[in-house]
């Protein structure tokens, strides 16, 4: 007896879902695509690779992270959120982006059934955080958009000061004593 | 939970905002919910409080107190559900409120001077004199204190 066709109707039926990791600052919780996250660090275990920026024009930006021959920067999620200042103790470094995120907590994985577009109630600098709201339980968690927690222009606005410091620094141990 | 089918110009939903009542055209409210979960995430958008959901949808709710009042309002028992409209569609937004509402048919005056651009008449009921908002204009306006920038991604 053949089934295969109850099968089917039921795949069609199964909602595709999507996994992501919820985390927090600063008591809110967050959900960002499982798939943009490379890897998640203990802010202790990455010290040896951070490097801390002289001169730091960004209250979110404050550290540089070498991995791989790819300089990385790190954002304070507190601080790119207008969150109050807390203790982060881990890093979410993301896929394709150079740019590793201080959390608080990893809460757990989900999975979600759909991103719901913000409100266009919804005017401010949030459009370019979220890619929209997403029900987890009987939640309501906005969805991080990866690309938002630096814009273009800071990242070359970034990478123009930490080459014009290393350029520095260069030229300083190239004086002959 | 009252649904309003009202379509009367002359219609209008009073409502309680703290110790005041103001009337909003009964054309443009839903439903009056009940006090469901305010779900709340960083942002910066001035007024709006954060959201809901009501009939599975995510409802944004403007905190318009401040505003009509100069103060925040005591705890709010209901939700009014209205439809603000976009330029070619049409969002649900709420507002909370501390009563129940009331539906009403009476000519709309025009406002006292002075009064701010979210009030576009009044209505005499009974003795009463009730404010007509403007929704539109009421959720868009930058009072003071919500362009306070200390007020930024801070959560109510």
């Amino acid at each position: 007896m053949k089934i295969a066709s109850q099968d089917t109707g039921k795949s069609r039926r199964a909602r595709r879902t999507e996994p992501v990791i919820l985390f927090s600052v600063a008591h809110q919780t967050f959900a960002i695509s499982a798939d943009s996250v490379q890897e998640i660090r203990s802010t202790d275990s990455i010290a040896g690779a951070a490097n801390e920026i002289e001169r730091p024009f960004m209250a979110k930006v404050r550290h540089t992270l070498d991995r791989a021959h790819r300089k990385y920067y790190v954002v304070n999620a507190c601080a790119h959120f207008n969150l109050p200042v807390t203790r982060p103790t881990l890093v979410l470094i993301l896929r394709q982006l150079r740019v590793a995120v201080l959390v608080d907590k990893i809460e757990r994985m989900a999975e979600i059934n759909a991103v719901h577009p913000l409100p266009r109630a919804f005017i401010g600098e949030e459009r370019r955080w979220y890619r929209g709201l997403a029900y987890v339980e009987d939640h309501v968690v906005p969805v991080v958009e990866p690309t938002g927690f630096l814009t273009r222009e800071e990242f070359l606005a970034l990478d123009r000061t930490t080459k014009a410091a290393e350029s520095q620094r260069e030229m300083e141990g190239a004086v002959p004593a | 939970m009252i649904a309003v089918e009202n379509s009367d110009p002359n219609s209008f939903v009073l409502l309680q905002v703290g110790e005041r009542r103001f009337a909003l055209p009964s054309e443009i409210v839903v439903e009056l919910a009940p006090p469901v979960r305010l779900h709340t995430f960083p942002h910066t958008s001035a007024l709006v409080a954060g959201v809901i959901v009501r009939r599975g949808q995510i409802v944004p709710v403007y905190d318009v107190a401040p505003t009509l009042l100069g103060k925040d309002s005591p705890a709010h028992r209901f939700y009014l559900i209205a439809q603000r409209t976009f330029e070619k569609s049409m969002e649900a937004s709420a507002i909370p409120l501390n009563g129940e509402c009331e539906l009403a048919s009476a000519e709309v005056q025009p406002p006292a001077e002075g009064r701010p651009d979210y009030i576009s008449g009044t209505l005499e009921i009974g003795e009463e004199t009730v404010e007509l908002l403007n929704f539109e204009a009421l959720v868009t306006h930058q009072s003071a204190e919500s362009r306070n920038p200390s007020h930024a991604g801070v959560q109510s």
